[in-house]
């Protein structure tokens, strides 16, 4: 196991910057989440630091070794790929023992230590079989079997459970997230999926266009994200966003959401005439409230104990972007209501000006 | 798919009739081997001898020297494919692997040679082995059948390899494996069916050939192919064409075994189970 150090890699292809210069200091037994959209650049930053690709500039230091240069197999890295990319022609014994046998382990020590790895992902029924032979879940263990037998000093995770089944991904999700609990190995894991972000990592790289855009624990990326897109990006159903114009009186600066007036603090505006204002689905409360409002819903989705309410937010709407969410539907609001709900019919909602999160509108960075 | 009765008679008869139809000359080959001179100059035609010569085969084996062109045959073979596999395999995997600048336009470059025809080369060929004093040499057939190969089989081969994932290599990379020690233990091994595949037809292509053998090794009858020393049987004032139909049966018998040998890897499937 080893700490992690990532300064200045970036990566171009002629003109053209996949990778903006990505730094990262990565604790040892830490487990790093990388997420961002298709094209952000994330599975470069891995195969960079997998050796798989060489990076443009900068340096990768893994534990006190740098190992900017080093071929993949002298870098001490076990990495688990997106399709397995297990190797037909071998049983699942030889499969998980390949590792160890390129490095000359002798025949008793591989046999112990692939048996060893077989009990902890429960696949010893399967060792004689080929791939071809198990179900995606098992073909998933024997991938993560290969990653652990070898004893790296770190994990790479290149986007491990999207293959699966959605049951079966919530299912390795917590066995990936034992298994590191369970060998502390340093890990990086790369995903599209910000749940599987959240829920794993100690720490997530949210990166966009080759560039990261805020490293945070999952909390914090929740409660203050540092810019648009982060606050888009991160939660289900995404953040509604609505653009306001700053008015500025004797009695302070003000803007005004849903019909509410509502104070902002003129230090937190930073001289902004528009801002942006973002509030989470769940920041929506039935009934009034601090800042109260009524809407006609457009469409109403029951989640049995919850209720997703979609409503028009007008002119003022904005799009994050690339947030998951169709925000063509309108605004949406999500709420703790098990009761009947009618769309077309009037609803009191409010919400909390303290929960409001608020973005400059050119820059797009949150004004705290 | 349910296929109503017409159907099947439809395909069925279909299929019959193609077997038939590729299947006839090799039966009439054998037909002719094992018919007298007289019945094969009967008409109409008998499907059978009314006494089936089977002795022609031993005659032909005593009386012609079969086993050393069949030999030269095979070493002629064995050697083009070799010598294509490995130029081929490694311009196959390059050209699948790797960006090179023009590296497409070299690929089509290669397939040019292939839609020139063999005889429209052979007078070069003729011209360089002779300069290089090999006419008379199987050399030259390993050779020239490789200039007729090598472009083929790396346009299989490249083709095979795009199909094979990436990440294969780059998992036996990670687990300890040099560049070219992820394509020996990992892609070729996955690639079986393919370079199986390939072989046989390089086989084929080379164990087919007359126009170069007629052409380089006619005066050297040490080195006569089977394909060569067949058209030496023939007489200036008659032809025993039972004879050359036997030693023609036992040229085509290597061909049948390494088919039967190499069926098992021609099909496909290898690399079930390598992804999701």
């Amino acid at each position: 196991m080893a700490n992690i150090s990532i300064r200045n890699v970036h990566k171009s292809y002629g003109a053209h910057e996949v990778l903006k210069p990505f730094s990262l200091e990565i604790a040892d037994g830490e487990f790093i989440v990388l997420v961002g959209p298709s094209g952000c650049g994330k599975s470069t930053m891995l195969k960079i630091l997998a050796g798989l690709e060489p990076a443009t500039g900068g340096d990768i230091h893994l534990g006190e070794r740098e190992v900017t240069d080093l071929a993949p197999g002298d870098r001490d890295i076990a990495m688990v790929f997106q399709n397995y990319a297990l190797y037909p022609h071998l049983t699942v014994r030889e499969n998980i023992g390949f590792g160890l046998k390129m490095r000359g382990t002798p025949k008793a020590e591989i046999e112990r230590r692939v048996l060893e790895a077989a009990r902890i992902l429960e696949v010893e029924k399967y060792l004689d079989r080929r791939p071809k032979d198990l179900s995606g879940g098992q073909r998933q263990r024997v991938a993560l079997g290969r990653a652990i037998v070898r004893q790296p000093q770190a994990f790479l995770m290149d986007e491990p459970l999207s293959n699966l089944d959605a049951k079966l991904r919530v299912h390795m999700r917590a066995e990936i997230g034992a298994l590191h609990k369970r060998l502390g190995v340093t890990t990086v894991y790369v995903t599209h999926d910000q749940i599987e972000a959240m829920t794993m990592a100690d720490r997530v790289v949210i990166m966009r266009d080759g560039e990261i855009q805020q490293i945070a624990d999952p909390d914090t990326l929740f409660q203050r994200p540092d810019n648009l897109f982060v606050a888009g990006f991160i939660g289900s159903p995404g953040m509604n966003f609505l653009s306001a114009d700053v008015e500025r009186s004797a009695g302070g600066a003000a803007i005004t959401l849903f019909g509410n007036r509502i104070a902002v603090d003129e230090a937190r505006l930073a001289g902004a005439s528009t801002v942006i204002a973002g509030i989470r689905p769940e920041h929506f409360h039935l009934g009034e409230g601090p800042a109260t409002f009524t809407v006609r819903p457009s469409l109403v989705e029951s989640l049995g104990s919850e209720k997703y309410v979609y409503f028009d937010g007008g002119a003022h709407m904005v799009s994050a972007g690339e947030s998951e969410d169709d925000t063509s539907k309108g605004l949406i609001a999500r709420l703790a209501h098990s009761g009947p709900m009618a769309e077309g019919q009037d609803l009191v909602l409010s919400f909390d000006p303290a929960e409001l999160h608020l973005f400059d509108a050119v820059s797009e960075k949150a004004l705290r | 798919m349910n296929r109503t009765p017409l159907q099947s008679l439809a395909l069925y008869g279909t299929v019959v009739l193609l077997a038939a139809l590729i299947l006839f000359p090799v039966y009439w080959l054998l037909v002719t081997a094992v018919s007298t001179s007289a019945d094969l100059s009967q008409l109409p035609p008998s499907f059978w001898p009314d006494e089936a010569q089977w002795g022609t085969f031993a005659k032909v084996w005593e009386e012609r020297p079969i086993p050393l062109w069949l030999l030269n045959s095979m070493l002629a073979a064995i050697g083009s494919v070799t010598l294509s596999m490995v130029v081929s395999v490694l311009a196959g995997y390059a050209l699948s692997r790797f960006t090179i600048r023009g590296g497409h336009s070299l690929g089509l470059f290669i397939l040019t040679a292939k839609m020139l025809p063999a005889t429209l080369l052979v007078i070069p060929l003729f011209s360089i082995f002779r300069n290089f004093g090999m006419i008379g040499s199987l050399w030259t057939l390993v050779l020239a059948h490789s200039t007729l190969i090598i472009p083929f089989t790396t346009w299989m081969l490249k083709g095979y390899f795009d199909t094979i994932p990436r990440e294969l290599e780059q998992a036996a990379m990670v687990d300890g494996c040099s560049p070219m020690g992820a394509m020996v233990r990992v892609v070729l091994p996955v690639a079986t069916p393919g370079l199986a595949a390939t072989s046989l037809y390089a086989f084929v292509l080379s164990w087919a050939d007359y126009a170069y053998a007629r052409t380089f090794l006619v005066n050297a009858p040490d080195s006569w192919t089977a394909n060569l020393g067949i058209t030496t049987m023939r007489g200036e004032y008659s032809t025993d064409w039972n004879e050359i139909s036997a030693a023609a049966v036992f040229v085509a018998v290597p061909i049948i075994v390494i088919y039967l040998f190499l069926e098992r890897y021609l099909v496909g499937g290898l690399t079930a189970g390598a992804e999701k």
